[in-house]
């Protein structure tokens, strides 16, 4: 896979992005604005048939940042797309309309970070037990754990 | 459309390391809807990670399975070494892909017992598991350890292997090769097996893109994908062998796939034993200092698939991120296009095929009729269900 060439085309198609950037050895990020996610993502797992592998969601120091992980198998590379969140609006797209497999992962998110993802075919609790507080989010920076 | 009947298959029970529950909705005998629940067991392995120095996170995925407890070191391995780009030594390369190859055989010939035991085939399963033993013991001698060997550390591993041990574990191979053709013969020639597996279950290219799912899931169904070659780690790029695919994507062609790896498996340990002859003894670690700030992605394929780890450091002790995708995260969805349409008596077959560890199922899942509550059938009974359905084939076939 030639790199340069592939970051070159892939921000002429779409130019709303960003930056791209090499960040390790066969690994590449993409960042994006959160309105274009589902298109490239669209593009990325359907039009070039990558595997999509996970999302990774984390509280930063500049706001909730999302990583959509797809795969390569030809190459080996692995794709990354880069979401920034606003802390006080902690919402997305959800990609499962898209992505099939995504439905469960963003479950997972929404139990531990509290991230909202708009059109969700099922927006239930995934991990927690039916008595666990809401809005107590374990993966937040700002998550303190209860004496007992 | 008749009765509705929810037919929940799951255990809750704490020593399982994934304790799952599907709720199968069922028309009649034939299953209409699956529907997947889980965090029976959550425990926040990602949040203990950021707690953990670098080199400590080894000691706490390694406990993610207690089957395959090595595939987990590997991808963190792969990962954490990635941001430094720490190159480790060709020794310890070799080292790991013989203990990463090993625990692929314990484990697909566990998944071949179990799988027997749900078709009721006892004798199968009291095989498959006796002919594993030996390769545990080759695991305790070379790793300390049953399983949780405790063998990765960043830059290498923690022991090496001396010739004597290389020679034992040669002939352990040369014993396992032989029972392996055994247990192919079993499966493969078997007419009630054949009736059992085939055209149950079935996943297309297709559900496996849908889902993302992988390893001898996706393989079965024609998808080839092995992350050992095609994003290669270790040694597998030194060495000689190849992917295991097969066409049919039904429940046999998962077990085609895994029975025929196996052979792959041994093949690689022996090449690596070979290749460790020419490399000096003791060499099997560099030292790294420190973790610096940036984002190491890594994979390993491991007996059930990808395992996938996300690093993100600051340049402190710890991890200020580590997400883990075990390959059952998006292997045991697909039981939404697998069971759909077939009975509930190929149901237990066709969630065992992608090998989510399920062995306590048994002991925990009961048939309530949907509509009054009342209990039906206990999972033995489901189990029972299933092998009485091979019963009445073998009977028919006249075997």
């Amino acid at each position: 896979m030639d790199i340069e060439k592939y970051i070159d085309d892939i921000i002429t198609k779409f130019p709303k992005i960003i930056d791209a950037e090499v960040v390790n050895i066969k690994r590449l990020m993409i960042y994006i604005p959160k309105n274009s996610l589902l298109e490239i993502a669209e593009y990325l797992f359907k039009n070039l048939g990558y595997r999509y592998i996970i999302v990774t969601a984390m509280d930063s120091k500049e706001g909730f940042e999302i990583i959509y992980h797809f795969s390569d198998d030809s190459s080996g590379w692995i794709v990354n797309l880069n979401v920034m969140l606003d802390r006080d609006k902690p919402e997305i797209e959800s990609l499962t309309p898209v992505v099939y497999g995504a439905e469960w992962i963003e479950r997972e998110i929404m139990d531990l970070l509290g991230i909202k993802f708009l059109n969700h075919p099922k927006p239930e609790r995934f991990l927690f037990a039916e008595d666990w507080p809401e809005g107590k989010y374990p993966l937040r920076r700002d998550y303190v754990e209860e004496e007992k | 459309m008749g009765k509705k009947t929810l037919v929940p298959l799951g255990p809750y029970h704490p020593l399982l390391e994934e304790p799952e529950f599907f709720k199968l909705y069922c028309d009649g005998e034939i299953v209409k809807e699956v529907i997947w629940e889980t965090g029976y067991n959550h425990r926040g392995i990602e949040k203990l990670c950021q707690s953990k120095t670098f080199e400590q996170v080894f000691y706490v995925v390694e406990r993610i399975c207690g089957i395959c407890s090595t595939s987990h070191p590997f991808a963190y391995a792969n990962a954490v070494e990635s941001i430094p780009g720490v190159e480790i030594p060709e020794r310890a390369k070799y080292i790991r892909s013989i203990v990463g190859e090993l625990e692929r055989i314990h484990s697909h010939l566990l998944w071949v017992g179990l799988a027997g035991h749900f078709l009721g085939y006892n004798t199968l399963f009291m095989w498959a598991w006796k002919y594993r033993e030996p390769v545990l013991d080759m695991f305790e001698i070379i790793t300390g350890n049953r399983n949780n060997y405790a063998m990765f550390t960043i830059g290498g591993v923690r022991r090496d292997i001396s010739p004597e041990q290389a020679t034992q574990l040669l002939n352990v191979l040369e014993d396992v090769k032989v029972k392996t053709t055994m247990l192919v013969g079993a499966v493969m020639d078997d007419p009630v097996i054949h009736a059992r597996l085939k055209g149950v279950g079935i996943l297309t290219a297709e559900d496996i893109h849908d889902f993302g799912a992988v390893g001898p899931t996706a393989r079965a169904s024609g998808v080839d994908i092995d992350v050992r070659r095609d994003d290669s780690y270790a040694a597998y790029d030194m060495i000689d062998w190849k992917v295991i695919t097969a066409g049919s994507g039904d429940v046999f062609a998962k077990a085609e796939v895994r029975l025929l790896e196996m052979y792959e498996s041994i093949s690689i340990i022996k090449q690596c034993l070979e290749a460790l002859k020419k490399t000096e003894a003791g060499d099997i670690k560099v030292k790294v200092k420190e973790i610096p700030p940036g984002i190491g992605i890594g994979h390993a394929e491991a007996p059930r698939g990808e395992v996938f780890h996300f690093v993100k450091s600051d340049g402190g002790n710890s991890p200020v991120r580590h997400k883990i995708r075990a390959p059952s995260f998006t292997c045991i969805p697909t039981f939404r296009r697998s069971c759909v349409g077939g009975t509930i008596s190929d149901a237990a077959i066709a969630t065992a095929a992608v090998d989510p560890c399920y062995c306590c199922t048994e002991r925990m899942s009961h048939v309530y009729n949907y509509n009054t509550g009342k209990h039906i059938m206990s999972a033995a009974e489901l189990i029972k269900l299933s092998q009485e359905k091979t019963k009445i084939l073998k009977a028919k076939l006249k075997v």
